[in-house]
């Protein structure tokens, strides 16, 4: 059961577009997940294309001329290339586990790079969207532990597989977390692993201990 | 109603039968889907496209893109009415959606921004569905691997666990050469070795 959802305001700006891509990405994942939030998204869609198209326009903006004359192109304009519904690959692999993509990863599936190993029990492979947009898959091994840390920017996680769980809650398959620099956690894994996808907007900033050691290789989190 | 929709020629006997009925409009539609109806697909553009024309002023500032994006949208209604779904909303949500989408690429391609995403990565809603065959795909797929597990393992322990480090956990033959500390060229013979060895096993299993 997924109790922690992106807020309407969010789902807004993803059904008109109006987000970045890698927190399209993200919403879109949550809204794959949360039969929830497909509903949301397909009420706010009804809502915005009857206020968009179902206004009434007053001046004939367009002449009985222009309108034949794209009726006649559009008609007789051949079929434009089919788009494939399926993914070429809809599952990833990591520590000889295989875990299943949702519909809007499994899509850009081509986009995620290898994983690389940054810290005891993490490893986190960067999902290209261009842009030079940060959007990275986050995997917590059993009994890992990322250090304490706040964030200079907004900090969007998703989990995709698994559970893990900071100061403030526990988070599960499907569970949606934004945080910034106003909060500070420690997340962690206890029992079981974790699939993350998450997006920060700058770096993170370690705030506890020896682990403040880790703030000029903050890039290693961010990147 | 409305005289931007009005027919010219002949008014329609329901005062109900316009676009702007939500059951009408989707069996226009179903119309253009099932028959290539030209005249349902008229109705339809006509009472559609000036909305659109409007809103995509307001969103681009610009007359001509306004119109690039009306046509690009209703082409594709054209040609992929049987793409829309009645159960899942109505025609208007449907060409909202598709004008979504193309407003989405038409400011990713004014960035000159190929490798972007596009609104087909985000929202599928011109995507060809298939759904009970890809499910039969996935089931191959997953018998396949089942079958080629058990094949692995009858292959030398050194080739087995090249494949392995490739195949499943997606490393590149010089980030196995690293992790084993071989040379890169060992790696490549005992991939190739090793693909043999299976294509064998395969052939002879069939």
């Amino acid at each position: 059961m997924i109790k922690s959802h992106p807020h309407e305001q969010l789902l807004v700006q993803y059904a008109t577009g109006e987000l970045n891509p890698a927190m399209l990405v993200m919403i879109g994942t949550h809204v794959d997940m949360c039969p929830q939030c497909q509903q949301h998204v397909a009420d706010i869609e009804e809502q915005i294309a009857l206020k968009v198209l179902g206004e009434r326009v007053t001046d004939a903006a367009l002449p009985n001329t222009v309108v034949d004359s794209m009726l006649e192109s559009i008609m007789n304009s051949p079929a434009p290339i089919q788009v494939r519904a399926e993914a070429a690959r809809d599952y990833i692999s990591l520590e000889g586990k295989r875990f299943a993509l949702p519909a809007t990863l499994a899509r850009n599936e081509h986009r995620i790079g290898q994983w690389h190993h940054m810290v005891s029990k993490l490893w986190r492979a960067p999902v290209d969207i261009g842009n030079g947009e940060m959007l990275n898959l986050i995997y917590m091994a059993d009994g890992a532990q990322v250090p304490e840390h706040t964030h200079k920017g907004r900090e969007a996680t998703l989990v995709i597989n698994g559970v893990f769980n900071d100061e403030f809650n526990e988070y599960r398959d499907g569970d949606f977390i934004l945080l910034d620099e106003h909060h500070k956690h420690t997340p962690q894994t206890q029992g079981e692993d974790c699939l993350t996808l998450a997006t920060l907007d700058a770096p993170m900033h370690f705030t506890a201990g020896i682990s403040r050691l880790l703030n000029p290789f903050s890039s290693l989190f961010f990147r | 109603m409305q005289s931007v929709i009005e027919s010219p020629t002949k008014r329609k006997p329901m005062s109900s039968a316009q676009p702007d009925s939500a059951e009408y409009a989707a069996e226009l539609l179903s119309r253009i889907a099932a028959s290539r109806s030209r005249q349902a697909f008229a109705e339809l553009f006509k009472h559609f496209a000036p909305k659109l024309q409007a809103y995509a002023t307001r969103q681009f500032g610009n007359e001509q893109t306004a119109m690039d994006l009306v046509q690009e949208t209703m082409t594709n209604v054209w040609h992929k009415a049987h793409l829309f779904k009645p159960d899942r909303g109505s025609a208007a949500t449907w060409i909202f959606t598709i004008a979504r989408n193309i407003r989405f690429d038409f400011l990713r391609k004014n960035k000159h921004r190929q490798y972007d995403l596009s609104a087909d990565d985000l929202w599928p809603v011109l995507a060809e569905t298939n759904e009970s065959l890809d499910d039969d795909y996935a089931l191959d797929d997953d018998l396949l691997l089942q079958q080629l597990a058990v094949y692995c393992e009858s292959l030398p322990i050194a080739q087995k666990e090249v494949v392995e480090l490739i195949y499943i956990e997606g490393k590149s033959q010089q980030e196995v050469a690293d992790a084993l500390e071989i040379p890169l060229g060992t790696v490549k013979s005992r991939t190739r070795l090793a693909l043999q060895k299976l294509k064998e096993l395969i052939k002879t299993d069939d």
